[in-house]
């Protein structure tokens, strides 16, 4: 399998998603002749035209709510943020409409929408656009979450968002979009709602995703395993909503131990959720409390020192393992 | 008041030669939105309420989604709206008994009893609902509109918003948006002269509302909202224009609204006067004279029209009364349109 950055794999999802349906198109801040804020559609406008490809004005709330209305009358739009963050000026148009036009309506309309950019914490760019807004959008019944955590997970999870009849929240990093990841040549999709056990192991269960998984969940699972004989079994969430708490609650019952690793604030977080779906099935297999590994719960700070002290470590990682573990 | 007065109105455009057919099809549609919005007020007023939560009557605006209806083509154009929805989806075709359903939440109502008085929808028709946040709708509109030109279906949509909306972000950013992009979008603003209590000159610095429309390159005027031949008239031409692949096309249709801005509102805002005043200009009124100096109805006609509007809704409501309201497993229905884990 040839290796390719994530953006690529991006990339590569909307394309073959772009040929395969005519209503498909993208749409967002500098995606068509800027070629992307961050390089992810890159020669698309080439490829499709401007009817296709469409750069808009910095309108989130406008062109988020174009996107829901297109998408109700029998297109599938791709609406691209160029950060999560800038959400936030448009959320009446993610919450209030994308996700209960389809239930006000009595089931009249379907809106299938991906949202996609870069979610989090990505290197100075201070308190206001390192937001995490997972937990979020992954409160609000009639939406999908879904967070990738390598370029095989990008390309299949948004080719099924694309297909998907449902709106769709994608969570990228703009952190993430040069790492390589394999990836297969011919077409595959991944399912939506499946979490993948991506480690099996029998010590202790460790759940996490996106961003958080690749840059500090990895490692730690190297050095448990190598340097502190723990054997990890590691879950990627994939889909934040619906969790798969099948999966998870399988997975705790066999470890009877869990630690989960977000990049979110604790109080009310992602991480807080989850723990509220298997705390009660899993009551009776734990062995220890669960543990959260999460940032500090302090506006993102600029000073790189300081951004890289809010957020999990792999060290922080490891001792909330030991201590689930009780070594 | 009087923002609907003291801005220059467009003389009605000459009328068509006609027997008067339509335009009694018109009347009875602005009297049975009008008995439908009086049997509301009842309905939610008196013992027992059948109605909760916020409703926002359409008394005293019929002639826009009346004149509206009469060149809306089902097949292809869009409505969308705020919350003030009853009338332009009574005018569109829902029937009395889906509509009243559903602000009883029924099972038999347009929405299945989930979305109520502010989110009336009727799909198979254009109607793309009413919307409950102010102004939250416009760049829904603007999304209609571009999938119609995507499509290249020939439709435009109409986009209903009040005199609120337009203080909202969404406002400038989807005029932009609607004109930058050149969609088949028709902007309707109904300016009753109120949003809530706060009157049209103590929310906007600019009270002739049609210079809201100005600085996004594309045709920005007022109209008489009452009247529901020059509603005709003027969205005619602008739904023409937008066909074309003209563009869009800002319209303030002033009007008044003779009720409150929902159910507990003591209308403090208001003189007497003023409210006298307005009555005077009530549309259906203005109509039924029209009709009656060309000839194509007399007093004794409308007194039946009316009387048949009036059992008409009556026996609407009785049958709202009568139905079922959905079971409470129906309350996980109709959320999402896919079955999770998704495989494509």
């Amino acid at each position: 399998m040839p290796a390719i950055q994530f953006r690529e794999a991006l990339r590569a999802a909307m394309v073959e998603e772009m040929e395969r349906d005519e209503t498909v198109f993208l749409m967002g801040e500098e995606v068509a002749q800027y070629n992307g804020a961050y390089k992810v559609s890159e020669g698309m406008l080439e490829k499709f035209g401007p009817r296709r490809v469409l750069d808009t004005p910095i309108s989130e709330a406008g062109f988020a709510g174009l996107g829901v209305g297109a998408a109700c009358c029998g297109l599938r739009p791709i609406i691209e943020f160029m950060s999560w963050s800038f959400t936030l000026v448009c959320m009446d148009q993610i919450i209030n409409n994308a996700a209960n036009i389809r239930y006000m309506s009595g089931g009249q309309f379907k809106v299938p929408i991906v949202f996609r950019g870069g979610n989090g914490i990505a290197h100075q760019l201070g308190a206001t656009h390192s937001h995490r807004m997972e937990a979020v959008y992954s409160r609000i019944p009639g939406l999908i979450v879904v967070a990738p955590s390598t370029p095989y997970e990008a390309k299949g999870l948004l080719k099924t968002s694309i297909r998907c009849d449902d709106p769709v929240i994608f969570l990228e990093s703009e952190k993430m979009l040069g790492e390589m990841g394999e990836v297969p040549e011919e077409e595959y999709l991944l399912p939506l709602g499946k979490a993948k056990v991506e480690r099996e192991g029998q010590d202790v269960t460790l759940l996490s995703y996106g961003r958080p998984l690749q840059r500090v969940v990895r490692p730690a699972v190297k050095a448990l395993s190598n340097d502190y004989n723990i054997d990890v079994e590691l879950i990627d969430l994939r889909t934040l909503r619906p969790l798969d708490v099948q999966t998870i609650v399988d997975s705790v019952r066999k470890t009877n131990r869990c630690v989960i690793v977000d990049e979110d604030w604790g109080y009310c977080g992602m991480g807080a959720g989850i723990i509220q779906k298997i705390q009660k099935p899993c009551f009776d297999d734990l062995d220890a409390p669960i543990e959260y590994v999460h940032s500090d719960e302090i506006p993102v700070p600029f000073s790189h020192p300081l951004e890289e002290a809010m957020m999990p470590s792999v060290d922080r990682i490891i001792a909330a393992v030991q201590e689930v573990c009780y070594k | 008041m009087a923002v609907a007065d003291q801005v220059q109105r467009r003389p009605p455009a000459p009328r068509p030669q006609s027997d008067g057919r339509l335009e009694r099809e018109r009347l009875r549609m602005m009297m049975l939105i009008r008995r439908f919005e009086e049997r509301t007020y009842q309905e939610y007023t008196r013992p027992g309420q059948k109605i909760g939560g916020f409703c926002h009557l359409y008394s005293g605006q019929e002639a826009i989604a009346v004149g509206t209806a009469a060149i809306f083509d089902k097949s292809k154009d869009y409505l969308i709206n705020g919350y003030r929805c009853h009338g332009h989806s009574l005018a569109l075709g829902m029937s009395p008994h889906a509509a009243m359903a559903e602000l009883f939440g029924k099972a038999t109502g347009c929405s299945h009893g989930k979305g109520g008085s502010m989110h009336l929808f009727q799909a198979e028709v254009g109607n793309n609902g009413g919307h409950g946040i102010v102004g939250g709708q416009i760049p829904l509109g603007v999304g209609m509109a571009f999938a119609q030109s995507y499509k290249k279906t020939g439709g435009v949509t109409f986009c209903f918003l009040g005199d609120g909306a337009v203080n909202q972000g969404t406002h400038n950013e989807s005029l932009n948006l609607a004109s930058l992009f050149k969609l088949p979008c028709i902007f309707v603003v109904e300016n009753n002269g109120v949003a809530m209590g706060t009157q049209v000159e103590r929310a906007s610095a600019e009270i002739d509302l049609a210079q809201r429309g100005c600085g996004y390159g594309m045709p920005h005027y007022n109209i008489d909202g009452n009247d529901v031949d020059v509603v005709i008239t003027e969205l005619g031409k602008a739904k023409e224009a937008a066909a074309r692949g003209e563009g869009p096309t800002y319209i303030v249709a002033n009007t008044y609204r003779f009720r409150g801005h929902s159910m507990s509102d003591p209308l403090k805002y208001r003189t007497k006067e003023e409210a006298e005043r307005a009555k005077l200009r009530d549309p259906i009124k203005l109509y039924q004279q029209r009709m009656k100096d060309n000839g194509w109805i007399n007093d004794e006609q409308i007194e039946a029209l009316d009387h048949q509007a009036a059992q008409e809704i009556d026996q609407a409501t009785r049958q709202a009364d009568a139905d079922p309201f959905p079971a409470p497993e129906d309350r996980f229905q109709e959320i999402l349109a896919e079955k999770y884990p998704l495989e494509k």
